[in-house]
């Protein structure tokens, strides 16, 4: 039991999510933010793993209260960085629908790896924009569509990665956790995706939309972009490759 | 195609932005060919061809329904891409907006032909998504993102129920491929169902609200009004077609509401709520398009109306003619503001007509003769021209809605033919009457044939009009009421317009109170804010009760 409670810290549930989002708003470096963001998770799988244990029933309902609650929060969070990581505790407490039924280990890593990526590329952008403008909070600075175009595309891009738009891989797994689960637990699920998708939309009208403030900022470097581009390109083309396995 | 050319122009962006509009042109003048190429070759061969890609999803299913929708949705996009090529030459991102208009084009397409229920709910969500873009290519519009992220929710809102259902029919038959699906509903129709309701009924009733929200049906209809503020390329492609899915979902689930009859008498009363509601919402606004985005609400309840009744493949052409009308208004909708701006339109006074314009005086036709032609001459054109091209339809009780509802078209044609002063009022009459007929005679013939293209399984198409039947005492006693209701609103309206004092603009409290709702548009927008604001104020407690953490 006690291996399990360590996993819902590195899986994180709420309430034991709060050191998770805690340690994340304390570290600075965006690099840092996303090691946790990655490596957590799959510590988390390790240690649910090393536990030999059937998860109890319960757990499963706790992490899909847990996804709601987290999902529910994102809608008044103005912060990137801090939408990013109630984002991730969100989308992995989901991972323990599939550790409950019986999902195979190396299948768990990779399911926890997708769904954590958009989260930690958001905070990178996050960083970005905060070297910009020393934070980065929707609506601070409206309409960036305009003064950051490439910031903004990269934004978008990485937002509908993160709320499971079809063809990324988040799409494709949220699809089969629900294919799997009776009709209560999917709905809930549904609900929760419902909710990442309107809150996705207030982060991009914070951020994209709304006029121009013209400010004279500089934009990503086209190095950063082409990075960007090839890592949502595979990523796009691991969500095709997920798929053919769904059903 | 239309992927294959979002691609190029994302690839190609640095070049000048009419090069990539006229590539994007090509490309959909190519899928618009390629369509009809599709419909000889079903001709030719009259069998459904199911491709699939070995991989489990992807298949394309290429049966009537997908081939004619096909067809429609290439022919809009062309004459969209062709129209935004000049209209949009000023807008910021215009090769963006020709990216997203191919990558809408190509999810349509892959919608209304996906074999598989995966592909079906990828198209399903991506056209919501790309929608919002569309609606909010102008991103300094404030209003234009407010409207476009209404669009988006409800669009949201809907696809949940479509990804229940196909969970529950995966659950019960085991497979994903919609031709094998069908089978096994038509093999094992009383699987075990959910909470103690029949599971093909549960599932019916998650299409039918998925469709709903799609088709902007009541309640689920506050955003389509208010999609104006997207480009008007973008009204007119979402009217003329994004907005008919619904009627395209139920008719690709039809072997599903075969085994669902309660649904359908759902269908039927939502459709006829939202016709009702959103003829009157159109009767009262001030803005062109904002009335045609109305009319559009009420032309999706009348489709409903008609898939209500088991007309499915009427329901087909409606959206069909419904959609290249509504496209050719909104393209035209600039053109009539304009010369808006000339003309008054008001008519001129008989005195001025016949003393400055030495014209005669204006008249009108017995009412008693008009009111006979008015009552008869519709009910004999559509009565005899359906019993002539196929006397067992008439029998059915959905075509005796549809007859009906046909009937108070033409009366109301008639009627309002009448009220016009006209220097030969006997003429007009035998001219609109000549005209109505050849509609008439015209729709006939061509919904026959379609009918019988759409649905060449004749046992199901009869079985829909049988599932959408109710016992014959209350259907009479429905038809009397609603005729009765009717009759006595044009004879309320007649006299109260005949008594009415133009000078005298005054109204009584009841109609103020009546004209606040209409303007308000029932307050429904104004409880979903309320509601939103609600769950963002949870939203925030929760994260002040957690520390933010």
């Amino acid at each position: 039991m006690l291996l399990l409670l360590i996993a819902c810290l590195l899986l994180p549930l709420f309430p034991l999510s709060m050191p998770f989002n805690a340690l994340l708003g304390r570290l600075k470096r965006p690099g840092l933010r996303l090691a946790v963001v990655l490596i957590t998770p799959q510590l988390g799988i390790l240690v649910l793993n090393s536990a030999a244990q059937p998860i109890p029933e319960g757990f499963t309902t706790w992490a899909l209260a847990s996804a709601a609650f987290y999902a529910i929060r994102l809608l008044s969070v103005r912060d990137l960085a801090m939408w990013a990581g109630f984002l991730a505790t969100s989308a992995l407490a989901l991972v323990w629908s599939f550790a409950a039924g019986g999902t195979a280990p190396v299948e768990l890593h990779l399911i926890a790896f997708a769904l954590s990526l958009p989260p930690a590329l958001l905070m990178l952008l996050a960083g970005t924009l905060t070297r910009r403008f020393g934070a980065a909070y929707a609506g601070l600075h409206g309409g960036l569509a305009r003064c950051l175009p490439k910031w903004s595309r990269l934004l978008i891009l990485v937002v509908l990665a993160a709320i499971a738009t079809p063809v990324f891989p988040g799409f494709f797994i949220l699809l089969d956790l629900v294919f799997r689960a009776d009709w209560p637990a999917a709905s809930a699920i549904l609900f929760v995706w419902l909710i990442w998708s309107w809150a996705g939309t207030r982060v991009l009208q914070g951020f994209v939309f709304e006029p121009c403030q013209r400010v004279e900022v500089r934009d990503v470097r086209p190095a950063a972009v082409a990075g960007y581009s090839i890592l949502l390109t595979l990523f796009l083309i691991a969500g095709l490759g997920i798929a053919g396995g769904v059903l | 195609m239309p992927m294959v050319s979002a691609l190029a122009i994302a690839a190609l962006s640095a070049r000048p932005g009419r090069q990539l509009a006229r590539l994007s042109v090509f490309l959909s003048g190519a899928t618009f060919a390629l369509a009809t190429l599709l419909l000889f070759a079903y001709l030719g061969t009259s069998s459904p061809t199911w491709l699939t890609t070995g991989l489990g999803w992807g298949s394309l299913y290429l049966d009537p329904l997908s081939i004619i929708m096909s067809l429609l949705v290439a022919g809009i996009s062309l004459v969209v891409h062709v129209y935004s090529v000049r209209y949009m030459a000023e807008e910021p991102g215009y090769a963006r907006f020709f990216a997203l208009l191919d990558l809408m084009t190509a999810a349509i397409l892959l919608l209304v032909a996906a074999g598989d229920f995966i592909t079906l709910l990828i198209a399903w969500h991506l056209i919501g998504v790309l929608l919002y873009f569309l609606l909010a290519h102008n991103t300094q519009r404030p209003a234009a993102h407010r409207y476009a992220f209404w669009t988006f929710f409800t669009y949201r809102l809907g696809d949940l129920p479509l990804v229940l259902a196909a969970v529950l029919l995966y659950q019960t038959y085991d497979t994903i491929a919609l031709p094998t699906l069908f089978e096994r509903i038509a093999a094992a129709p009383n699987a075990p169902g959910v909470l103690g309701f029949s599971l093909l009924e549960v599932v019916a009733l998650l299409i039918a609200v998925a469709a709903f929200a799609r088709s902007a049906q009541f309640p689920f209809h506050t955003w389509l009004p208010y999609t104006m503020e997207g480009p008007t390329p973008v009204s007119a492609l979402m009217h003329a077609g994004i907005v008919n899915a619904g009627g395209f979902l139920l008719n690709r689930f039809a072997p599903v509401f075969v085994e669902a009859g309660v649904v359908l008498h759902l269908v039927f009363a939502v459709g006829l709520i939202t016709a009702v509601l959103g003829s009157v919402l159109m009767l009262t606004q001030n803005d062109i398009k904002k009335s045609l985005g109305y009319s559009t609400m009420g032309q999706m309840g009348f489709m409903f109306v008609e898939l209500g009744v088991g007309a499915f493949s009427l329901a087909i052409y409606h959206l069909i003619a419904h959609g290249l009308f509504k496209g050719t208004m909104f393209l035209g909708a600039g053109g009539v503001i304009g010369d808006a701006r000339k003309h008054d339109g008001v008519p001129h006074e008989d005195v001025y007509t016949l003393v400055v314009e030495r014209k005669p005086v204006a008249a009108r036709l017995p009412w008693m003769l008009a009111a006979a032609i008015t009552v008869v001459v519709p009910f004999l054109l559509l009565g005899l021209s359906h019993w002539l091209v196929d006397s067992d339809f008439v029998g059915q009780q959905g075509a005796i809605v549809l007859l009906f509802f046909g009937w108070v078209t033409g009366a109301q044609l008639l009627f309002a033919t009448h009220r016009l002063r006209v220097e030969s009022p006997s003429r007009l009459m035998v001219l609109i009457i000549l005209s109505l007929a050849i509609v008439v005679v015209g729709y006939t013939l061509i919904e026959h044939n379609f009918d019988l293209f759409m649905y060449p399984d004749r046992e199901l198409s009869e079985r829909l009009y049988a599932a959408a039947s109710i016992p014959l005492a209350t259907f009479g006693g429905l038809v009397t009421l609603v005729t009765i209701a009717i009759v006595v609103g044009w004879i309320a309206a007649y006299y109260t317009m005949a008594n009415r004092d133009p000078l005298d603009g005054r109204t009584g409290n009841p109609r103020m109170a009546l004209y606040s709702l209409f303007s308000r548009e029932f307050y429904v927008a104004d409880v979903y804010s309320r509601v939103s604001e609600t769950v963002l104020a949870l939203s925030k407690r929760f994260n002040i009760w957690s520390r933010w953490v």
